[in-house]
């Protein structure tokens, strides 16, 4: 048994590591360090086997319960995916970055996911706000590096650069609004504002209304909520293909991470709870309808994905809105485990594609059941998850999250999702309609996938059909 | 003797002097000192905070005090990170203007 605490100590390590090793190993292939960090990460995912899930550390500052080491196996399994797609990625890349010779500045990008994943893992334990601050910058920080690392690719600079103003005007709304909650409870620690709660449920509610909502704000801003998601779709397109990837599954976990959190300790006062649920409840209502009516006219692959990842932020709300219900938590949690799946499926089938035929829009996809049927197949299970249908997991995510919301009568927002799915069925199809009605272009080059690749879109193509059918293991995980 | 509430008018002033620099200006440079500036309104009234709620030991809550110490060193960091992603944009496009940036719009 190793303390919890351990597996974050070895991934900074392994981080720092393969930096030393990028700097002072100048023969050394740059695909090697991406390789390191696979195995790496991969035996640290092995350790969270061996971690006891109890108490905290650090004086209340870090916390140790199941649902931080689901979230720390989480954060791991995406930083894995994402160093598969950047290997993927590594030739399309290479021809954007500025270097005398080639591999130049190779080693960094493959780097970075690793200290990314980190701060994720980090952000799964914090249970204090200077925690929750430091980790949510350690994410977001390396991301604007992320973002904006293709440089000689405009669309990547000005991603980069819009990401940086709105990820660190959410940081101002976020330290504005812990002030408050300070101001108003004197505590940082989620467990003493819950005490200070339970004892004076009166206390100055405006002020602390005040301060929740800025959090709230800020919260917004990184799971991509309306109407704080205008930043998602450029960001998403500029931003290069494993980046983007890694920015929908693991930003998005990590503010829903801190959004479960970071309530948990308002809801004690039922005053502030009540009102506390009516804004999630309309946050999500929005974010549903702008998601997916905005989703419909797309023709580019990768901003398709930006907005449907907002449509996918809605129906997370309906749950996180949800609260109380009992199986509420867990909905949210396998709906998060459902939405990495298919998403990173569908980017590992984007990456190839788009390397192959020179861009990432729907059409660049037409014929590709005929081209490369078993990466066609694998889009096709990710789509026809993401829209929903039964026997994938992303049918069994929306049934519980629907379920839970019908329990606390959220009627209202149960049928505006149902609507939205069938929404959400036109765009997602879209690109099966490309892949399979449409013929292929004459020059249509041969799309080449390492072998590492393809074993990921088996694997994930399997964990879909396979937890849609028996989701048992990760609901009992949970109990 | 100033009092709390003097600080906190002087935070809110910042915060919102930095927030319209933020939404108005157009130069990204300005548009970061605005953020800068709304993270140091936060640091004031977290200081405000911790030094007129005195604990009952008669001591400040310094838990507050610390994390502005953190918040200095983020906002460190996302200034040398940022300015070097400005630097590229310059050097890419020649401008600083955000009505330039019209790459990414469909």
């Amino acid at each position: 048994m190793i303390p919890a605490i351990a597996l974050e100590i070895f991934v900074v390590c392994l981080g720092i590591f393969l930096l030393m090793a990028d700097a002072f190993q100048e023969k050394l292939d740059k695909r090697a360090i991406a390789w390191g960090g696979i195995i790496g990460l991969a035996a640290v995912f092995a350790l969270t086997f061996f971690v006891r899930a109890d108490g905290s550390a650090f004086g209340g500052f870090y916390l140790n319960d199941p649902l931080a080491i689901l979230f720390k196996r989480f954060a791991l399994g995406a930083g894995i995916v994402t160093l598969v797609l950047s290997l993927e990625y590594a030739p399309v890349l290479e021809c954007q970055i500025p270097g005398s010779k080639p591999g130049a500045g190779l080693g960094e990008f493959f780097i970075l996911p690793v200290f990314t994943c980190v701060g994720l893992m980090w952000m799964a334990s914090a249970a204090d706000f200077v925690m929750i601050f430091c980790a949510l910058e350690l994410v977001t920080i390396s991301f604007y590096i992320q973002v904006a690392y293709a440089r000689k690719n405009v669309a990547s600079l000005e991603a980069g650069t819009k990401y940086l103003i709105l990820g660190a005007l959410s940081t101002g709304f976020l330290v504005y609004g812990i002030t408050w909650i300070f101001g108003m409870t004197g505590q940082t620690s989620l467990r003493g504002i819950s005490i200070v709660l339970g004892m004076v449920p009166e206390a100055s509610q405006t002020a602390l209304l005040f301060g929740l909502g800025l959090v709230l704000v800020s919260i917004g801003f990184k799971i991509g909520a309306a109407p704080f998601q205008f930043w998602v779709p450029d960001v998403y397109q500029g931003a290069p293909t494993p980046v983007t990837a890694f920015l929908s599954v693991g930003s998005k976990a990590a503010g829903f991470v801190v959004l479960i959190r970071v309530i948990e300790p308002f809801l004690i006062a039922s005053a502030i709870a009540a009102k506390l649920v009516a804004a999630l409840a309309f946050l999500a209502g929005l974010t549903l309808i702008y998601g997916n009516l905005a989703a419909m006219p797309q023709t580019n692959l990768k901003r398709l994905l930006g907005y449907s990842s907002i449509a996918h932020a809605g129906y997370l709300l309906i749950g996180v809105a949800s609260v109380g219900a009992p199986f509420a938590g867990r909905a949210v949690v396998f709906y998060l485990i459902a939405y990495f799946l298919m998403t990173f499926l569908a980017f590992l089938v984007l990456v190839p594609v788009a390397a192959a035929s020179g861009g990432d829009e729907i059409s660049h996809f037409n014929g590709l059941g005929r081209r490369a049927p078993g990466l066609a197949f694998g889009m096709l299970i990710s789509m026809l998850s993401l829209a929903g249908l039964p026997f994938t997991v992303g049918f069994l995510g929306k049934f519980f999250i629907f379920e839970v919301a019908m329990r606390q009568g959220h009627f209202v927002l149960v049928i505006l999702g149902i609507v939205t799915v069938a929404c959400g069925f036109y765009y997602y199809l879209k690109v099966v309609r490309a892949m399979f009605w449409q013929p292929a272009p004459e020059d249509a080059p041969p799309i080449t996938v390492s072998g590492l690749t393809r074993f990921a879109v088996a694997f994930l193509a399997a964990l879909i059909l396979i937890l849609g059918i028996y989701p048992a293991p990760i609901l009992q995980f949970l109990l | 003797m100033a009092t709390l509430a003097n600080y906190l008018i002087v935070s809110g002033l910042l915060f919102s002097v930095g927030l319209a620099g933020v939404l108005l200006r157009r130069n990204i440079l300005i548009i970061f000192m605005g953020l800068e500036l709304m993270l140091n309104a936060a640091n004031l009234s977290l200081v405000a905070f911790s030094r007129f709620n005195l604990g009952q030991d008669g001591f400040p809550d310094y838990n507050a005090q610390v994390f502005v110490f953190f918040v200095i060193t983020v906002a460190a960091a996302e200034v040398a990170v940022g300015l070097a992603i400005i630097v590229a944009l310059y050097r890419a496009r020649q401008t600083t203007h955000v009505e330039d940036l019209d790459t990414l719009k469909f």
